[in-house]
């Protein structure tokens, strides 16, 4: 750990105990024990989820360039073979995607194709819901990795999700992830904050949405507490990339920020195992190729400014991040420059633990089903690799029995 | 022991009734005619003003549930506010041009007036049914600026759902077909006869009228067909109809070959079965629990015949499941500030200043006009994270510091405690909001704040 951001991390956490000596939910121990008993300790892996809103066009992201059915499917929106990024013989990165690039390059980046599940669904709600809750035949009110939570003791540390909103993702049946904002929190202090924990205490007749009330106002206290000083410190600076005032360029897209805030908690050992952030935008239906470049250029831009910071760091090997999207689009442009709602798309795996690489076939663009991309990996397959090889959990009991597996983890 | 509580009306169990009144009055079951006030007061409308709760309890539910759907044919308090000026901005101008600063701060300015006009609206009306609705239906055919940029589709569209917010679900389907803010947020100006776009007809029956997986793949296909050949003036938002890029062949849709306009195909969707299920499951998601499953019993279905949202509505009100406990809610982020509003008698526009109020709304995750994606804002336990309990703490200070607390310094300290749940139309305080309450009598600004952050008032019961 850098040990800087560790010695902020303590201090804050001294400072943090007064309130929690007038806080009847929150003992002094447990303040104490977040931050001096219980950083995660060396060696834990961490998983990190990115989230693509909107459904992004995985064909025009992993690119079939040497097949001429790619080109005439969609010529007002594909790319000139000369400007991708190859990667092998026949498929090849979007342009906008040079870091991540470079990380396939280090062999860090499993690229899993054609994946989706059992009778896609071309709603961005109910689709997003399948992917998040894991379970695509029928809804359910838990996402997979809250199950997962659901699983571990509590703590509300445990999950994390950058952001005002909870994603359902991280949703369990008896607790969930926290929501944290980017600007970190601001906790009330003194009397205020006594009774304010006061509120947070269960009542005998709380419906299930009040006692929800009731422990978000727990969390703030036990989540700010911890990562506020945290959050105000400068993020790690990633080797790799070139510096202004102290910082690393390029680091204004809100995906970046989220990614410093991911990258500051992790470097300072909070005892976080699942941090879950997002980028919205990926709905290309009209205008797509500009749109969705600049997207792409963030996701990868991002994502190697985030493999830089880690480097600074002892938690370089621990962290494994997973990009995915709700769902992949039509192979055939609509007409209006962009892609309508489609099926299959591809997802990444990074990390140093990651066996770099192709997983999963190719879906072809000779045989089409109904116009769209086969679906040749169940998401479920992923899924139950990331809980088995990153998370050291049974997949079993949050996905329920299932066989398929992606072996690409090292 | 059972005696008598005349604060919350029921019998309430106590081992010592000497001290009921300093002890703490909680009775075993929720006093159901408190219940079912409260939400009437809370999902119908938008929160009691000072004195209005006390009063419907005094005056029964079913006079007040028949307030509630009376629609006054003026609303005094709506009606005083000023329309807002907004104007077509027409194209922007060239890039470094003189024109082009005005024009951004005209768009700027005419989109926070937008947003204060119908957040007035909501805290200002004597009936708060017709916005409660406008509201719901912003929701459901959720629109963003943050697409369409202009302020003036968006108006006429919330217009145009006012309008015919407690009307006739084919006569605003219809409406919002013509409508240029939502033609243009799902691409319908790009969806030719050449190049059908999916993006309008699959929302339109998977949102807005249907329900999802109540049609096939096919009939999106068909569906988009039907919808060709709208074209939209991006900044005034008028919608016309290019017969030479419209597909008017017929197609197989739903089982039935036909041809459609755009108005017979409203028509046709709604007529189905699956149209009055779908809607009755979008208010009993808005309005009685969005974790619940709907009962088939519930009574909005039956009461939607022939696209009557007034009826619906009204069969909803009345149902039994109003005064059943299970059914709680949590209050989104404009809901609960402008039940916050009300009880503390205060403007939105007139809060200093709009843009510290738009970004504290923001921050909660909710600006009207910016809803997040077509399928609307998010229900339930999304708005109860520890970020939201942060930015609401945040908000509530920033708000009691613009408010002169009337009605709670009007109420003598002894009684504060129990008596704010009537003035925030509150059912009743737990014990354990009691404690904290109770310990703030002597300081409003505190009192207020907690009485505003509590699960009580976060949640309607």
């Amino acid at each position: 750990m850098d040990t800087l951001t560790r010695r902020k991390f303590l201090q804050l956490t001294s400072g943090a105990v007064a309130v929690g000596a007038t806080a009847p939910l929150l003992s002094m121990g447990e303040i104490a024990q977040a931050a001096i008993d219980r950083p995660l300790p060396a060696g834990t892996p961490i998983l990190v989820v990115i989230t693509l809103y909107g459904g992004n066009d995985g064909l025009n992201t992993v690119i079939p360039f040497t097949d001429p059915i790619y080109f005439s499917s969609r010529p007002q929106i594909s790319y000139k073979a000369e400007t991708l990024l190859p990667l092998d013989a026949e498929l090849a990165l979007n342009p906008a995607m040079k870091g991540v690039k470079a990380l396939w390059d280090q062999k860090k980046v499993a690229i899993i194709r054609g994946v989706g599940y059992p009778d896609p669904d071309r709603s961005h709600f109910s689709s997003m819901a399948k992917w998040q809750t894991a379970s695509p035949a029928r809804h359910i009110n838990t996402g997979w990795l809250g199950r997962w939570v659901d699983s571990q003791g509590e703590d509300p540390m445990l999950a994390i999700s950058l952001g005002s909103v909870l994603p359902p993702m991280l949703a369990g049946a008896k607790r969930s992830g926290s929501a944290l904002p980017i600007g970190g929190l601001v906790i009330p202090k003194g009397a205020l904050a006594t009774e304010c924990l006061q509120l947070s205490k269960p009542a005998r007749r709380d419906t299930k949405l009040m006692a929800a009330a009731a422990t978000s106002m727990r969390n703030l206290f036990s989540v700010s507490t911890n990562v506020q000083p945290i959050l105000r410190a400068p993020a790690p600076v990633s080797p790799d990339l070139p510096t202004t005032n102290g910082g690393n360029a390029g680091g204004d897209s809100n995906l970046a920020q989220q990614l410093d805030v991911v990258a500051k908690l992790i470097a300072a050992g909070s005892p976080t195992k699942i941090w879950s952030v997002s980028l919205g935008g990926f709905d290309t239906h009209a205008n797509e190729a500009n749109a969705q470049a600049a997207l792409l250029g963030v996701v990868s831009d991002s994502l190697s400014r985030f493999m830089g910071q880690l480097k600074a760091t002892t938690r370089s090997n621990d962290v494994t991040i997973m990009v995915y999207s709700e769902f992949g689009r039509r192979v055939v442009g609509n007409g209006s420059e962009g892609t309508d709602h489609g099926t299959s798309g591809p997802m990444f795996l990074i990390g140093n633990s990651v066996k770099g690489g192709f997983y999963g076939e190719q879906p072809s663009l000779k045989n089409l089903i109904k116009g769209d991309l086969a679906v040749t990996t169940d998401f479920r397959d992923v899924y139950a690799s990331v809980l088995e090889k990153v998370l050291k959990s049974p997949a079993d009991p949050t996905i329920g029995k299932w066989g398929g597996r992606v072996n690409c983890f090292a | 022991m059972w005696v008598w509580c005349q604060l919350c009306g029921f019998y309430v169990g106590s081992s010592k009734t000497y001290s009921l009144f300093t002890f703490t009055p909680y009775s075993l079951l929720m006093n159901a005619k408190r219940l079912e006030t409260s939400r009437l007061f809370h999902r119908f409308g938008f929160g009691p003003r000072p004195g209005e709760y006390a009063q419907a309890i005094a005056d029964g539910v079913s006079p007040t549930r028949t307030k509630f759907l009376t629609v006054p044919a003026v609303d005094a308090g709506a009606s005083a506010i000023k329309e807002p000026e907004i104007t077509d901005l027409g194209r922007r101008p060239a890039p470094n041009t003189a024109e082009v600063v005005p024009f951004a701060i005209a768009m700027r300015y005419q989109s926070e007036q937008i947003v204060l006009w119908s957040l007035d609206r909501m805290a200002l009306s004597d009936h708060g049914l017709t916005e409660r609705m406008t509201w719901f239906w912003h929701g459901h055919w959720a629109t963003s600026i943050q697409k369409l940029n202009y302020a003036l589709p968006m108006y006429n569209q919330n217009k145009t759902l006012r309008t015919h917010a407690l009307g006739s679900f084919n006569a605003m389907t219809k409406a919002m077909l013509n409508d240029g803010a939502l033609q243009f947020w799902l691409d319908g100006q790009d969806s030719t006869l050449k190049a059908p776009n999916e993006n309008l007809g699959r929302e339109l029956m998977e949102l807005f009228v249907l329900g999802v997986n109540r049609y096939s793949e096919e009939d999106v296909k068909a569906v988009a067909r039907v919808l060709t050949g709208y074209q939209v003036d991006r900044s005034s938002g008028a919608v016309t109809i290019n017969q030479n890029r419209r597909d008017s062949k017929p197609v197989l849709l739903l089982g039935t070959t036909s041809t459609f306009t755009g108005d017979s195909l409203a028509d046709f969707l709604i007529a189905r079965d699956d149209c009055a299920t779908f809607i009755a499951e979008r208010l009993w998601y808005r309005f009685i629990s969005s974790n619940e499953t709907m009962p088939q019993s519930f009574g909005a279905k039956a009461g939607f015949a022939n696209g009557s949202i007034a009826g619906a509505v009204s069969a909803m009100a009345s149902d039994a499941v109003m005064s059943n406990e299970s059914y709680s809610m949590v209050k989104s982020p404009v809901e609960w500030f402008i039940s916050a509003c009300r009880a503390l008698e205060l403007t939105p526009s007139q809060l200093k200043t709009p843009g510290q109020l738009i970004n504290q709304l923001d921050k909660l995750g909710q600006v009207p006009f910016s809803p997040p994606n077509v399928g609307g804002w998010p229900a339930a336990e999304a708005w109860l994270s520890s970020a939201t309990a942060q930015y609401r703490i945040a908000f509530a200070t920033w708000l009691l510091k613009q408010s002169s607390l009337r009605a709670l310094n009007e109420i003598p300290e002894p009684s504060r405690v129990l008596k704010s749940a009537d003035w925030l139309g509150i059912p009743e305080w737990s014990p354990r909001t009691q404690a904290a309450l109770r310990r703030s009598s002597s300081n409003p600004q505190q009192f207020a704040l907690l009485a505003l952050c509590s699960p009580e008032f976060i949640v309607s019961a």
